[in-house]
């Protein structure tokens, strides 16, 4: 399964997003605010979250913010430090 | 200073709701649950009182609760029908303080935190879970809720919560720090409080809960939230009106039960606790409604609700039945009454007490 | 102004000192220890420094006996001092009608994680942790303890338990539910709360900076700070170290975690706690601020302050002690005591760099203090805020 498909399923298990679908979130629909509607402690559990499924460490929220605006730039911020 | 009992919230095992609570007292009977858990290849079968919290999404959007751990949901949903009860679900309150009482707190998401680490390191600690394991986690999600931005009071303090919380709910009104009080006592069940309550008691966590066996452990673990809406005292109270509050230890100085008042006892099944109330009963009258919502810290909050429903019917319920035996349960229909006070009367295992008196 | 709620008695341990002599030494000599912490180990691929007391605790032999829970230790040291400090021995509370009032956090949650790891394991774990645990609830075992005969209450509203606590105790007074009381707060430095809040990422891997630009987060510590509160017809005279003039609280509503971002529930305990005071904003000398050194908070804080106090002097003491949670706004509310007693404020330790999107920024020196009613102020976990308005004592 590719990275943007896994991240959105386990975004709404971990999220516990019951009323979203994987279909229903956009690669670049803004995960906070007005977009998916997340907020500063699912910044936080989506560290987590990325850490245990991708086995990859955010540091801190310097190095996140930058990669938890969409799924598309998580995913990729995820196979950069994969491959890296 | 008296405050006036507005509107009451029950979530527990007798239902939900001030209609479910009236009709167990009535029946005088609410059949535990059964639950099986396997531990160590063990099958272990014993009766609980377990709350139903689906109705809360008629109140509250799904999406809403998508963070919010069984515990805080009680608390919601007690909160939620305490309002519908007493006609605030649209009211401003903004002057609406909360008061929460809780034995242990919320259990079940301690544990999960736990879990978080413990299953998949410390660098897998999960904020949300931590967040909702702070005590105040379920105050906080009720203020959110109703926006009342009032000020916030949680209480840990097992069997004394609900006393001392209301002490200091009756000083906010007291002083006008408030206009009304959302008060409220919560504890929940968990696998990991069988297992000590188990271990801490073996059969004697098997029911049924005979409150007045005062010699004889016969708990029955419960769960539940119930909600007092409360306010200064006034013309309107249409379950009576809570006129004192008082916290002490029975072994530094005893207890003086007023003399007259109609008696609701927390006994539950407890032994260590039961040996003060056959101290200090010596025979009175008295009655005990564990039986109808189990054993746990907080139900001390129930016998308030109790007691406040009990002016409101002007009605004495009879003690539930015990074992399916009668009991005085054969009145019951209860005894009427026109004029009484009704204190309430909690201990905790260390001769402390909590004795609440309303009256109408 | 009001005359107040007499306070009589102090006393504070926290990793600035093991009492309040040895605290505001390290306070005015501006010396802090922070270290990763010595009492327990995470496999936590980053060590955050944390403030643990110096030394070990020496409490009265027969008591060490009956209490194994760290916090309740640390409560009932505290007491011990903020006791001996009022002039009262134990047994003369005996007859008196005396409250007990303590915020914490840990002191009250089950986070026994070694009991549970066991049980976990499908091991068979024995309950001494349990018991201990219920043998020690804070107010509850402080009053059975020094067998005192009044209401207790032991407060959870996260980090301003402390606060809260106080100004509970202040209303039992005034109401006469009790003649006496001992508030404050205590918590213990635990696996579960390092966990906790660095997982919510606002753990600093340094010494923490309040109000710094470069703030990371904060530093934890442990501690207890407590203050004895009595009547005036108890007092009959005694000197006060201080007064409690006033307090306020409300919530935010807003967040779980995050402060409301205009400070909502802050500016409304604040209005609150001048309304109680009878005081006015220019009457107050100084600020003893929440400051935890986290990004948010320090920013709301320093707009608030600058908004409904400006141009008043400000520091937040966690730099010294880190941020002890339930103990916090206790032992904060000590030092702003001893602050106004002492005529002289501390350094906002850790802050060098402005930062431009604060607008009110704390004192880097040592100051004098001009005035004799400061307040103190916490902000918590699920928008709880807190305010105690306090006034000098009689010299």
């Amino acid at each position: 399964m590719d990275i943007k498909q896994k991240l959105k399923q386990v975004l709404i298990e971990e999220l516990n997003l019951e009323d979203v679908t994987p279909e229903e979130i956009g690669d670049e629909e803004p995960l906070f605010g007005e977009g998916l509607g997340l907020d500063s402690l699912d910044a936080v559990e989506l560290v987590v979250v990325v850490q245990k499924h991708f086995g990859v460490e955010i540091k801190d929220m310097e190095e996140g913010r930058p990669a938890l605006q969409t799924i598309s730039t998580l995913a990729a911020f995820i196979e950069a430090k994969q491959q890296g | 200073m008296r405050m006036a009992i507005l509107g009451i919230g029950i979530c527990c095992g007798c239902g939900n709701g001030v209609e479910a609570l009236r009709s167990a007292l009535q029946t005088g009977r609410v059949a535990p649950q059964e639950v099986c858990l396997e531990r160590n290849g063990e099958a272990d079968r014993f009766p609980t009182y377990r709350s139903s919290v689906e109705e809360l999404s008629e109140f509250i959007p799904k999406r809403a609760l998508r963070r919010i751990d069984h515990f805080s949901r009680m608390t919601l949903l007690g909160a939620c029908l305490a309002l519908k009860d007493a006609d605030l679900l649209e009211a401003d309150r903004s002057r609406t303080g909360v008061v929460i009482a809780t034995g242990y707190g919320t259990l079940k998401t301690t544990f999960d935190f736990l879990d978080s680490y413990l299953d998949f390191g410390y660098a897998c600690s999960s904020p949300t879970h931590f967040s909702n394991s702070v005590h105040n986690a379920a105050a906080a999600h009720v203020s959110m809720q109703f926006k009342a931005t009032a000020p916030s009071l949680t209480v840990t303090q097992f069997e004394m919560s609900v006393a001392s919380a209301l002490l200091t709910a009756q000083l906010w009104l007291a002083e006008g720090r408030v206009d009304r009080v959302l008060f409220g006592a919560i504890d929940e069940y968990c696998e990991v409080l069988r297992y000590c309550r188990q271990q801490f008691f073996t059969d004697g966590e098997q029911g049924p809960i005979q409150p007045f066996s005062f010699d004889q452990q016969s708990a029955v673990v419960g769960e539940g939230a119930v909600f007092l809406v409360l306010t200064k005292a006034q013309e309107y109270a249409p379950y009576g009106y809570i006129d004192s509050v008082r916290l002490g230890n029975h072994l530094v100085n005893a207890v003086e039960l007023p003399q007259d008042d109609m008696l609701i006892v927390g006994a539950d099944g407890h032994k260590e606790c039961g040996r003060y109330y056959a101290q200090l009963l010596k025979g009175r009258e008295a009655t005990a409604y564990a039986p109808l919502f189990g054993s746990f810290p907080t139900a001390a909050g129930f016998d308030l609700a109790v007691a406040a429903l009990s002016l409101a019917d002007r009605t004495r319920y009879p003690n539930p039945a015990v074992n399916g035996c009668a009991n005085d349960a054969a009145e019951a229909a209860g005894r009427q009454f026109s004029d009484e006070k009704i204190s309430c009367l909690k201990f905790g295992p260390g001769g402390d007490y909590g004795l609440i008196r309303l009256s109408l | 102004m009001k005359q107040g709620v007499a306070i009589t008695g102090l006393g504070c341990l926290s990793g600035a000192g093991m009492n309040l002599a040895e605290s505001m030494q390290s306070l005015f000599r501006n010396q802090r220890n922070p270290q990763p912490p010595q009492r327990f180990s995470t496999d936590h691929p980053v060590s955050y420094p944390v403030l643990e007391l110096r030394d070990g605790l020496e409490l009265p032999l027969d008591m060490c006996e009956t209490i194994h829970a760290r916090t309740s230790q640390l409560a009932l040291a505290a007491t011990l001092e903020a006791l001996d400090d009022a002039c009262w021995d134990v047994a003369s509370l005996r007859g008196k009608r005396v409250g007990v009032c303590i915020g914490t956090t840990v002191g009250c949650a089950l986070n026994c994680d070694d009991f549970y790891r066991a049980y976990k394991t499908d091991g068979d774990p024995g309950l001494a942790t349990i018991e201990r645990y219920l043998r020690s609830n804070p107010a509850a075992l402080i009053a059975r303890q020094l067998q005192l005969d009044g209401p207790n209450q032991t407060v959870v509203n996260a980090c301003s338990s402390g606060t809260d606590a106080i100004g509970i105790a202040a209303a039992w007074l005034r109401a006469g539910v009790c003649d006496i009381a001992i508030a404050g707060g205590a918590d213990e430095l635990a696996r579960v709360t390092y966990a906790g809040f660095s997982s919510l990422m606002i753990t600093d891997t340094e010494p923490c900076k309040p109000f710094d630009l470069h703030r990371k987060g904060l530093n934890l510590g442990e501690g207890a700070g407590m203050l004895i509160l009595e009547s005036e017809a108890v007092r009959d005279g005694k000197k006060a170290r201080g007064y409690l003039l006033g307090y306020g609280s409300a919530c935010d509503a807003y967040h779980l975690t995050a402060p409301h971002p205009d400070g909502a529930g802050l500016k409304q305990a604040l209005r609150e706690a001048f309304a109680a005071a009878q005081v006015t904003p220019e009457q107050i000398a100084f600020v003893n601020a929440h400051g935890t050194g986290t990004p948010d908070n320090d920013r709301v804080e320093s707009r608030v302050l600058h908004e409904v106090l400006p141009g008043v002097p400000f520091v937040s003491t966690k730099g010294y002690t880190g941020h002890t949670l339930g103990a916090a706004g206790a032992i904060e509310a000590v030092f702003t005591l001893a602050c106004l007693q002492r005529g002289e404020l501390p350094a906002n330790i850790g802050f060098s760099t402005p930062d431009p999107e604060l607008p009110a920024t704390p004192l880097r020196e040592n100051s004098r203090v001009e005035g004799d009613v400061a307040l103190s102020e916490s902000l918590a976990f699920g928008g709880n805020n807190a305010v105690l308005i306090l006034a000098k004592g009689d010299g």
